[in-house]
């Protein structure tokens, strides 16, 4: 019989010891302000009492019995509904340091127990796999000194942007100008682009603050950077905006907001970027859009045409689509005639062993504009934890493999291939999009570098935060509750993403240069790449050095 | 003044000489004179490293010239080419004097330090460019008659360029594209068109001050007559012609590039137009707030607040007892110094606390005290029997309503009690001539002790209102009388009808019930030295420890299943010897004493059974419905203890077997119901849940002894759910958005002040009773 005084034991109990992050927290230096305790996004801090027994222990009194002292402390929660995520937000808030979270990947026993109530384990974020990765470990290292002229990567002029869109080869391009035949339509655009994170994976002040940063790259600094709208739809002001040529709109399983969409078409200003047709998500293959309850907020209700406070989890296949020959003619046709074949459309597939087929249909179609292929290493805003960390492709080796098809058929300027999963993931966001382009990929997406770079997200490839999943972002990012998302001002988002922008401008010029380019993109110029790691040299053919 | 000497390009064979050997030759020639006149032939860097120590030092050359003409030249050096130079001329010159009458070609004056050059033609790409300036010695100079290449002056660190735009090699644009980038000192002055690829960040253009054209008519003429071009000067000396490029300070650039647009006037100029003005989700959802706020908000944008959740959950005392006495309000009346009104609450409660709490209530109401996460449970045993001299209450004015309650035993009690202090007439009918039912009929006075149950009998029937008729059996025909009568019926007979098992020999075997009321009457009945009591519960071992008392000497207690015996009445019957034994199945009694199933005697001179009773209920009208439960027939309530007549309630046994704590807790409901219903109120049952253990905080409480007296159970009480005034939570608050209000009726309550509270749940953390609860926002 378990009594008042019983310690309960429990399949799921759990000490601090156990956690997957402990709260250190110096009594010291603590002023009780209630800060820390206010701000955590889980609940799991708390004032605790504390009693003190201090026997009376000298052998020469005869003073016998015991003393007491009460004192408080900040603690944490071992109720695993209510462990620390290790946001951080309890020192972001507290006056004196007294208080942060420590990583506890030893000894966590929490990833044994994240399955309660058979739901297994959730989350939002990244991958959680710490380290250099392959892009990172890429070098270039055909130094033009001699030779080709060096260049001047901080005075002399480069061009850098990139094309989206299908290019006709030469002679057919000038038969068709000369015959006054359809021309495909073509983007020049830069080469870093950002990725689709949907209205409603994403705050309303995160979404329009990336949109906001845009439009200020493109319209004052002359940086065509375009942005990916995600499944979610777009806000119908914005498809009324002159922004939209900067939007690339996705259409995906769930079809979300698109009624407005096509309601918009004939009072848009300008035509879109492009149009983005997702089959799969490189973090997530398996799965389409997850965006749970508590984040269809009133808002993202309406945008997307459901009702509040609904699960939305997309299907992972449109649901009368059952080929790739099917797919690519049927949707790639009717979202080109939807602008009267003025915009460039292209479908966005996960990573995958089979990405080559893929390329070879779209190469057949003649209104194919690219292939993005996103790896297994990409972030998302929810995810189940076997699919984002097991499933998937990486990117490298898949861009690879399809560029050196196109090679091989003699379509390599053609049809450009976009490359997205895990670009800057550890901060080095030009690098890996070099390598990525070196490697055959016109461009890259990225998504969340933009969010660590442009908005501060707390999340790390050891686990941290990545509660996106469940709207609590204490950033503001990912939350559709007011309360959280008014944190972020659009403004200071525009600006980092005007600042990233520019930064990594210059960083592809310190790139080309010294390679002796710069009057176009060094797409597929894998001669100029090498790493140290003979194995990966073989497969991606490129150099092995050391 | 030396004689010149010639030094040829050319071997003997008419074959050039590599420019190695050539500047040996010429440094030889030059240790002789400091006048030559080389004729190369496309020989590199000659001219340069001739050190003139005070001596003029005259170079002329003749012939074709090769590159880096005049590299590295020295101060005192003067060399004139007498046609057209190749690239680099002059660099890394840091002095000598150079003029070339003709066109050069690139990279003139690359890296020059100080020195003149003078051309006579256009030149190349790259003209004068990472030159320096060292302010001890003077500027170096380019002076070029026609036009200059593409990237001119980049990188110009304090070099003077002129450039005259005669004979241009191209008149559109005489300075080439994207002169001056990274240009930080000195200055060109041109004198033509140009394409304003000049670098912005590192120049501008202005027409020369009055100092600057003086400079420059200064020594036009003597560049003029170095390249043979004097009739020039009246073209060149047109002031409104020339132009000039200087750089621009460190300061002055911060001044005036102060980046690119701000984000600030963007979003007004450009951004919030594009979407009608206003925000581009006004139509998704209209007006809904965006702006900014900060980590830590107060009032409703905190996303949880607090609540003052007082009385709003039941102390597990008051939850668990099936009369719901509040303990916790008794205890909290004695903290206050209200000693009296903390024995009246307890008697509007219950009539007998000092014979049920204090005696024979296992008190349920303590087996979940939350003291007992500090040291002891309250004794409530004591605080029961310290009421036994409290007052009786005075009852409310009279309703002018009465009620027949048929049973005199605890429930029946309850009920007349609770009726009479609401002023309603009760008239109890009791089949006995004592009240009390099995509590005292039955119970061992061991378990009860008599001069207490006679003092709480007594003030008992000293309460208005209630009439007793003793010795009255209830039949069809008078319940049918009282129910004309009066006003409601209750039904509290109990179980008098002991359960019997009709094995062979049971007509041998004394029911429990009967040996109990006979041991406890003035003619107790005589027991075998060896007693064997079929039946092994808590009344198994009240009947045990009356046979001690009557003069048993062994007594073993049976069961078929595991003795259901607990407590003070298995502890009391054991002490005195008694043993169980299980299972056992009875197949016979005899005058030897029990057979079991299995064959074997269990020897005993009185055998007694033990196994429950049942309600007679003959009496009942058919109105009443019963419910059939293990083979015994049970009056069918509603939670109000009403039957199916609404006229009949049932309280108590009858109803459904339980302790006497129960039976006093379902007269009390019940009469409460009938008082509601007289009075046209609406009746509520107990509904509050019980205040969960985690809501508490124990570590306020050091462990103590536990108390000896009402006082100090007092102290000792944790009064969950209840606030006990502690202010810990006004002193805690980190905001101080706590305070306490005084209310009109003398009471008090804690408030937060939504405006200064942050919702860091510190009131909820700490209040020791579990009343500040976080709720989500």
């Amino acid at each position: 019989m378990v009594t008042v005084r019983s310690i309960p034991n429990t399949p799921s109990s759990l000490t601090t010891n156990d956690l997957p992050w402990i709260i250190e927290h110096n009594q010291d230096r603590c002023t009780l302000c209630g800060r820390c305790a206010a701000v955590c996004p889980v609940g799991t801090l708390k004032l605790a009492y504390m009693r003190k027994r201090m026997p009376h222990l000298v052998l020469s009194s005869t003073e016998r019995g015991s003393a007491y002292k009460t004192f408080v402390g900040i603690r944490q929660s071992t109720e695993v509904s209510k462990r620390c995520i290790g946001c951080g937000s309890c020192a972001l808030v507290c006056p004196n340091e007294a208080i942060h979270p420590i990583h506890n990947s030893i000894r966590d026993r929490f990833r044994f127990l994240n399955t309660q109530q058979g739901e297994p384990a959730k989350r939002g974020g990244r991958r959680n796999e710490p380290g250099a990765s392959l892009l990172d470990r890429i070098i270039f290292d055909r130094i033009s000194m001699l030779t080709d002229p060096a260049l001047d990567a901080g005075r002399h002029e480069f061009s850098c942007n990139t094309l989206l869109g299908r290019v006709l080869p030469p002679d057919e391009y000038v038969r068709r100008k000369l015959a006054g035949e359809w021309i495909p339509p073509v983007r020049e655009i830069f080469p870093f682009v950002i990725g689709s994170m949907s209205f409603g994976a994403l705050s309303p002040n995160m979404w329009l603050g990336l949109l906001q940063g845009v439009a200020y790259c493109n319209e004052v600094l002359g940086i065509p950077v375009v942005m990916a709208t995600g499944e979610g739809g777009c806000p119908p002001w914005v498809l009324r905006s002159p922004f939209l040529k900067y939007i690339i709109l996705q259409i995906a399983s769930g079809y979300f907001g698109w009624d407005e969409i096509i309601r918009a078409i004939p009072e848009m200003q300008c035509d879109p970027a492009a149009i983005e047709i997702k089959y799969g998500q490189g973090a997530k293959p398996g799965d389409g859009g997850l965006l749970m309850w508590f984040k269809v907020s009133k808002l993202i209700a309406r945008l997307r045409g459901v009702p509040e406070g609904v699960d939305l989890p997309s299907p992972p296949v449109h649901q009368t689509l059952y080929s790739i020959e099917e797919s690519v003619m049927k949707m790639i046709q009717t979202m080109s005639m939807a602008w009267d074949f003025r915009v460039p459309v292209y479908p966005k597939i996960s990573g995958s062993t089979s990405a080559k087929s893929v390329l070879n249909n779209l190469v057949r179609n003649p209104y194919a504009a690219a292939l993005m292929i996103d790896g297994i290493d990409g972030g998302t805003g929810a995810a189940y934890n076997v699919s984002m960390d097991a499933t998937g492709h990486p990117i490298a080796a898949n861009v690879r493999e399809c560029y050196l098809d196109l090679c091989a058929q003699g379509k390599q300027n053609e049809i450009p291939i976009f490359a997205a999963g895990g670009v800057g993931k550890n901060g080095n966001v030009t690098q890996n999009g070099m390598a990525l382009i070196m490697l055959g990929a016109s461009g890259v997406h990225m998504g969340k570098y933009i969010m660590q770079a442009a908005a501060g997200c707390l999340g790390t490839e050891t686990n941290r935060c990545n509660v996106c999943n469940i709207g609590l972002c204490p950033k503001g990012i990912t939350s559709q509750n007011p309360k959280l998302y008014r944190r972020l001002d659009p403004d200071q988002v525009a600006q980092r993403v005007v600042e990233t922008f520019m930064s990594i401008r210059t960083e592809i010029k310190k790139v080309m240069a010294p390679l002796g380019r710069s009057q176009s993109l060094p797409i597929g110029m894998s001669d100029a790449l090498g790493i140290d790691d003979k194995d990966v040299a073989e497969r991606l053919n490129i150099r092995y050095v050391c | 003044m030396s004689k010149v000497i010639v030094v040829k390009g050319l071997d003997a064979n008419g074959q050039r000489i590599s420019s190695k050997n050539y500047e040996e030759l010429v440094q030889k020639a030059f240790a002789k004179s400091t006048r030559l006149k080389l004729e190369t032939y496309g020989q590199h860097n000659v001219g340069g490293r001739l050190k003139s120590n005070g001596k003029k030092v005259e170079i002329e050359i003749n012939g074709p010239c090769g590159q880096r003409l005049g590299c590295m030249g020295m101060p005192g050096t003067t060399i004139v080419c007498d046609g057209p130079a190749s690239d680099d001329v002059g660099y890394l010159n840091i002095g000598a004097e150079i003029t070339v009458k003709g066109d050069a070609t690139n990279g003139v004056c690359n890296a020059m330090a100080e020195g003149k050059v003078y051309v006579g033609g256009s030149i190349g790409a790259r003209g004068l460019t990472m030159t320096k300036w060292n302010p001890e010695h003077q500027r170096p100079e380019l002076w070029v008659l026609g036009s200059v290449g593409d990237t001119f002056a980049e990188f110009n660190c304090g070099g003077i360029g002129v450039v005259c735009g005669i004979e241009a090699k191209n008149p559109k644009n005489i300075l080439g594209y994207r002169p001056c980038v990274g240009m930080v000192g000195g200055w060109i002055f041109y004198r033509g068109k140009n394409d304003g690829s000049y670098d912005k960040k590192s120049v501008m253009a202005i027409l020369p001050n009055d100092a600057q054209w003086q400079w420059l008519m200064e020594r036009m003429p003597l560049y003029l007559k170095k390249i043979g071009r004097t009739r020039l000067l009246k073209k060149l000396s047109v002031r409104k012609e020339w132009m000039m490029l200087i750089s621009i300070p460190p300061q002055d650039r911060a001044l005036m590039f102060s980046g690119p647009m701000p984000m600030a006037e963007f979003k007004r100029k450009i951004w919030d137009p594009a979407f009608g003005g206003g925000d581009p989700i006004r139509d998704l959802a209209p007006g809904l707030d965006r702006s900014s706020i900060g980590m830590i908000e107060t009032g409703d944008l905190r996303r949880r607040q607090p609540f003052w959740a007082n009385r709003d959950k039941a102390a597990p005392c008051a939850y668990y007892c099936p009369v719901h006495i509040p303990t916790v309000d008794r205890l909290r009346l004695f903290r206050e110094g209200k000693g009296d009104e903390a024995y009246e609450m307890l008697l509007d409660y219950t009539p007998l606390p000092a014979s049920v709490c204090g005696h024979v209530c296992p008190n349920l109401c303590m087996q979940n005290c939350s003291r007992q996460l500090v040291d002891e449970k309250i004794d409530v045993q004591m605080l029961g029997r310290a009421a036994r001299d409290a007052k009786l209450p005075k009852p409310a004015k009279q309703l002018g309503k009465k009620v027949a309650i048929i049973g005199g035993g605890p429930a029946g009690m309850n009920a007349a009690w609770q009726l009479a202090k609401g002023g309603v007439e009760a008239h109890i009918f009791e089949r006995d001539q004592q009240l009390g039912g099995k509590l005292a009929q039955v119970i061992p006075w061991e378990r009860l002790p008599k001069a207490i149950w006679d003092k709480e009998i007594k003030r008992f029937l000293s309460m208005p209102n209630i009439t007793v008729n003793f010795g009255v059996t209830m039949t069809k025909d008078k319940f049918a009388e009282l129910k004309k009568k009066y006003d409601h019926v209750i039904v509290a007979v109990g179980t008098h009808q002991p359960r019997t098992i009709p094995f062979p020999g049971h007509d041998m075997v004394i029911p429990a019930l009967d040996f109990l009321k006979s041991a406890k009457s003035a003619k107790p009945p005589k027991v075998g030295k060896q007693v064997v009591i079929i039946g092994a519960g808590n009344v198994g071992c009240d009947v045990a420890c009356e046979a001690y008392r009557l003069g048993a000497q062994e007594v073993t207690l049976v069961d078929i299943q595991k003795p259901l015996a607990f407590g003070k009445e298995k502890a009391a019957a054991e002490e005195l010897g008694a043993t169980f034994k299980w299972p056992v199945q009875t197949k016979e009694v005899t005058s030897e004493g029990l057979i079991d199933a299995a064959g074997q005697l269990i020897p005993a001179q009185t055998v007694i059974i033990s196994i429950g009773d049942v309600p007679a209920l003959k009496f009942l009208p058919d109105t009443v419905e019963v419910l059939s439960v293990g083979g015994a027939s049970w009056i069918k309530c509603n939670t109000a203890g009403l039957t199916s007549d609404p006229k009949i309630s049932a309280v108590g046994d009858v109803e459904r077997p339980g302790l006497a704590t129960n039976a006093l807790g379902a007269g009390k409901k019940t009469a409460e119901s009938i008082l509601a219903g007289f009075k046209g109120e609406e009746w509520h049952d107990f509904d509050l849940q019980v205040i969960p253990q985690s809501s508490l905080t124990a570590a306020h409480y050091t462990p103590d002894s536990c108390g000896s007296s009402e006082a100090e159970e007092a102290d000792r009480c944790m009064s969950c759910g209840t606030c006990r005034d502690c202010h810990l939570c006004e002193t805690i608050c980190p905001t101080q958005a706590i305070s306490r209000e005084k209310l009109e009726d003398k009471s008090y309550r804690y408030v937060s002040d939504p405006d200064k509270c942050i919702a860091c749940g510190f009131c909820s953390d700490t209040c020791p009773c579990g009343i500040w609860v976080m709720r989500p926002f």
